[in-house]
């Protein structure tokens, strides 16, 4: 079967039929607005746990893929080909957007025959974005820890294993770490986008709900005010681990720049 | 001092090399147990890779290094190719050594015990009560027990240098290896660190020392050994090298120090002054 | 494999598409003069007006463009206010990168020695004037590489307004899909544009950053 995607007359059919899978959500003349909101914040609240979940589990690939890809591109071979092969990769997934990422992701395997269910094809998408720009999150931090305490651990007969467990990691978890939590925000407002491709996330079902009740103004301003709660919690998450790690470990932490300060694109 | 039998380190005819630029050349030079061996120099005179070369933290090009008569680094293949040691044989072959450092490379997420203790548990294997033992112990020599439960930030340059002092000695080295162990520190804290090398040297500490301190160069050397441009020059007692040099190249090094530190009446002042 | 007739024949409607994104972006980088103003008025305002801003920015910088866009295009006609999709995602693009710019410009100003601002009060310079000919000159050139690196963030989000139905570059590969059935090059093509533009950009404001180096002396 071959998809439809977004731009094309047939799209807009789509969307009613999802609302009906809802239910009829009233057109809501009569009712105030309070009930209104109470009416479909149910609703709202699922799309957000999806939106949720689906931010987690991409978050959790970047970061695995992201190390994989960090470790590859230092492992030494010909031509510098693994680093430069890297170096690419990082290139294409921060230098074009998400949302081309995701379409290529979703709708090219189907040309070639291979039906990817959505929500994995978003996930892949969410996935591989984010391990670029974790990659060189944790290459900052690697590079931070002074080179001298390395040689140091070295000579006293540490082999590189325990001196990366107990001399640098210690040290890039405490650098990294803002620079993870803003990367995390930033996958949880880019997971917005899987909506585009049927993925009935906290985007899409607020979509849906208005294709019900035509009142969109209120309905997408509560649903950018659920991100921002969501963004929220994850800084206050982020901000308690922080306490935690630094009280541990209690160094001043070596500076390292954030996927936004990161100066410029390859 | 014992030399009749091996050396503890040798080096012959090293050799090394950054890039096209030539650090070391023809370097033969031994350490023989319990002595205190100075090296001193001007800036670029490959004194601090000669000292880096004696536990292979630099690689050298050429020549040989031996510690306590086994080869380090590099083996000879019976192909008669020289071949890399792995880790583990090097790690092995650096074991009697202990090295100081200019900037300290404390760890700073850990505590001066922890600091002290690491090397012990991780590299040696040894028990923590063993290991905290032992490194109580250095750090007691160093005079800094009461701050083993500080992090470095909360220590002072000449308290975290004695820290770094405590690291090497934990181990029980053989040798200890000092990289301008005071370049780093404010003038008020260079003493105290001074003050531990030296009631180390009277203990009969086999030490190798890169410094500029040239006075206690000359209190606490066996024996000095002035480098130029990445050769050996000359190596001699502090009274043939610093207190009444000869050798016309030693004289020129020496001036800026005797104008303000050395006694006037050596040779040396009287050719500054002239 | 890969058509490049197909391409060829593509490369027409793709540069009006890109022109459209690149007009998208010209007009969201009047966010850079609104993010000014807007730091402008946290340093030299008050402590409320301060916060106020926080408050602003926190809004743009922690909701997704998206919903944003979804805000501005939809839900703006029920209070009268109906824009085209042009005029929403450009309005939407400038608001949203107004308050990066107005992050990136805080922390430059921020990265400016206290000392300076406190001999600059001593010497009996107004706290205007201390903006203007201290931090200022001294932020600015701070902020260009980051100012840059935004540039690239605002024209990733562009591709958005393809979902509010603007014909800019991801839209119009998305009608050129649909209509012919051809997936691969039309995709190929999408992405390295933005991945060319990408890499213009970097390379300009590095450029950039490098000239201004070189006329204060500091280049490397």
């Amino acid at each position: 079967m071959v998809r439809v995607p977004d731009g094309h007359p047939d799209r807009r059919a789509a969307d009613a039929d999802d609302v009906s899978a809802h239910g009829s959500i009233a057109l809501a003349t009569d009712f105030t607005l309070a009930e209104r909101v109470a009416g479909y914040v149910p609703l709202l609240a699922h799309g957000a746990a999806t939106t949720l979940g689906v931010s987690l589990v991409a978050i959790g690939i970047g970061f695995a893929l992201g190390a994989a890809l960090l470790g590859v591109s230092m492992s030494p071979g010909p031509f510098a080909l693994r680093r430069r092969a890297v170096a690419l990769y990082v290139s294409f997934f921060r230098g074009t957007p998400l949302l081309v990422q995701l379409l290529m992701l979703f709708y090219l395997p189907s040309a070639a025959g291979v039906d990817l269910p959505p929500p994995i094809a978003a996930l892949l998408a969410l996935g591989c974005n984010s391990a670029a720009f974790q990659c060189e999150i944790l290459r900052a931090g690697l590079a931070a820890v002074p080179r001298g305490q390395v040689e140091a651990a070295a000579v006293f007969g540490l082999p590189a294993r325990k001196i990366f467990k107990h001399i640098q990691l210690p040290q890039i978890a405490v650098a990294v770490w803002p620079a993870l939590v803003s990367e995390a925000i930033d996958v949880l407002k880019g997971s917005a986008i899987v909506s585009v491709i049927a993925v009935t996330d906290l985007a899409r079902t607020g979509r849906q709900i208005v294709a019900g009740n035509f009142r969109p103004l209120e309905v997408y301003v509560m649903v950018a005010l659920i991100y921002l709660l969501l963004s929220l919690v994850v800084v206050a998450v982020g901000w308690s681990v922080r306490r935690r790690l630094t009280g541990r470990w209690a160094a001043r932490a070596p500076r390292v720049a954030t996927a936004t300060t990161a100066g410029l694109l390859p | 001092m014992n030399t009749s039998s091996n050396p503890m380190i040798e080096m012959r005819n090293v050799g090394k090399s950054f890039g096209a630029h030539r650090v070391l050349r023809g370097i033969n030079l031994d350490v023989h147990s319990g002595e205190v061996l100075v090296l001193i120099g001007p800036s670029g005179s490959g004194k601090t890779t000669a000292l880096r070369c004696m536990n292979f933290l630099e690689h050298h090009d050429e020549g040989q290094v031996r510690i306590k008569g086994a080869t380090l680094g590099y083996r000879v293949a019976p192909t008669g190719q020289r071949v890399r040691d792995s880790d583990r044989e090097i790690a092995a072959a650096r074991s009697p050594l202990a090295m100081v450092f200019q900037q300290f490379n404390l760890w700073p997420h850990m505590t001066a015990l922890g600091n002290v203790m690491a090397p012990l548990t991780l590299a040696r294997g040894l028990s923590p009560e063993r290991a905290r033992a032992q490194a109580m112990a250095a750090l007691d020599r160093v005079g800094l027990s009461a701050k083993a439960d500080l992090r470095p930030a909360a220590l002072s340059g000449g308290q975290q240098q004695r820290v770094g002092i405590a690291r090497a000695l934990a181990g029980k080295p053989e040798v200890m290896l000092l990289d301008e162990p005071t370049s780093a520190l404010d003038p008020e804290l260079v003493d105290e660190v001074l003050e531990v090398i030296l009631s180390l040297s009277r203990e009969g500490m086999t030490m190798v020392m890169v410094t500029h301190e040239m006075s206690f160069a000359a209190k606490v050397a066996s024996r000095i050994a002035f480098m130029e441009k990445g050769e050996l020059v000359v190596v001699g007692s502090a009274d043939e090298i610093i207190r009444h040099p000869t050798h016309p190249r030693i004289q020129t090094f020496l001036a800026p120090w005797v104008r303000r530190s050395l006694p006037a009446d050596t040779v040396a002042a009287e050719v500054a002054a002239a | 494999m890969i058509d490049f007739e197909l391409i060829a024949s593509l490369l027409p409607s793709f540069g009006q598409a890109a022109l459209r994104t690149m007009a998208l972006v010209a007009v969201a980088s009047s966010g850079l003069v609104l993010g000014f103003v807007i730091n402008a008025l946290r340093v030299l305002g008050g402590p409320a007006m301060g916060a106020g801003v926080m408050v602003w920015i926190s809004v743009w910088r922690f909701t997704p463009f998206l919903a944003q866009l979804f805000v501005v295009y939809f839900g703006l006609p029920a209070v009268g206010l109906s824009l085209s999709p042009f005029q929403a995602a450009a309005l939407t693009l400038a608001l949203y990168s107004a308050a990066y710019y107005a992050e990136i410009f805080r922390g430059c100003w921020d990265a400016v020695p206290k000392g300076q601002i406190e001999a600059a009060e001593a010497s009996g310079i107004s706290r205007f004037s201390t903006f203007r000919s201290i931090e200022m000159p001294q932020a600015l050139v701070m902020s260009v590489p980051l100012l840059a690196n935004q540039t690239i963030l605002v024209l990733k989000e562009s591709a958005l307004a393809s979902i509010i139905t603007y014909p800019e570059l991801t839209l119009t590969t998305g009608r050129i899909v649909a209509e012919r059935f051809v997936y691969v090059e039309p995709y190929l093509l999408l992405a390295c544009t933005y991945w060319l533009m990408t890499l213009a950009i970097g390379a300009a404001g590095r450029r950039l950053a490098l000239h201004i180096e070189i006329r204060r002396g500091t280049a490397q």
